[in-house]
């Protein structure tokens, strides 16, 4: 299990950046994708799925923690000045980085996923499975999703 | 897209020093220490719920048998009169 968690552990913790945004959750959230992996992975029946079983389970986390973040927002709002805190200085140190970074907020958080999945090699079948789509809705979405990247990325690097 | 493919490079390296050392092992200590409270929170709550449900069907059947009670005394009182007014006439 800890030979697991090594290997996978870079990858999923890119992969939730990806989605949250926050190098500040990412420690949390990853801990979390792993705790419910370790606890459902006798449950796998397929050992070739493995991959796509575990980013399915850290989109579905990620996803679930902006929900609830959302939601926790309604009952209890934020002041303005706490609605969209910084990342800490020395966060971000590459321009690229903070340009991609910049470009994937302005994104819906299911179409960050979905650039994300792809990031990590899943195929269109695989991504059809985890969002629970068909294949033709997801090369719709992704191909409407990568123009926007490339649109606000570029107007970043601008 | 260089850079681009470049900034997808950056953005998981970043993300991966975000992890402190020892990462692995603290997930290993969490799933651990999660078994078996999870377990007990789920007991507990089950059992919470139970004695929950069985207080309230124990209130309101005291509180609806205290009612009936009540009420039967009333009518035998009305009968008991109706009874004594018959006999006056």
């Amino acid at each position: 299990m800890r030979e697991l968690i090594v290997s996978y552990q870079r990858r999923v913790a890119g992969f939730v950046y990806a989605i949250t945004g926050r190098s500040d959750s990412i420690e949390d959230l990853a801990q979390m994708v792993f705790v419910k992996m370790a606890r459902a992975l006798h449950r796998l029946k397929a050992p070739e799925q493995f991959e796509s079983w575990l980013f399915r389970l850290a989109r579905n986390t990620c996803i679930d923690h902006l929900r609830r973040q959302k939601l926790r927002r309604i009952f209890t709002p934020f002041a303005p000045e706490h609605e969209n805190v910084p990342e800490p200085d020395g966060a971000v140190d590459s321009e690229e980085l903070d340009a991609l970074r910049h470009a994937l907020e302005q994104l819906r958080p299911k179409d960050r996923a979905l650039l994300a999945l792809v990031q990590e090699g899943r195929s269109h079948a695989e991504i059809a499975d985890i969002c629970k789509t068909s294949v033709a809705a997801v090369k719709a979405r992704l191909h409407r999703a990568r123009e926007e990247l490339r649109q606000h990325y570029q107007s970043d690097e601008d | 897209m260089k850079t681009e493919s470049q900034a997808w490079l950056q953005l998981q390296n970043h993300a991966a020093d975000q992890l402190s050392p020892g990462f692995a092992d603290r997930v290993l200590r969490a799933v651990r220490s999660d078994q078996v409270p999870l377990f007990v929170a789920h007991f507990g709550m089950a059992l919470a719920t139970a004695v929950l449900c069985l207080g309230a069907v124990l209130l309101f059947h005291a509180r609806s048998s205290s009612d009936s009670a009540a009420t039967l005394a009333g009518w035998s009182e009305i009968a008991a009169q109706a009874s004594d007014f018959d006999q006056g006439l």
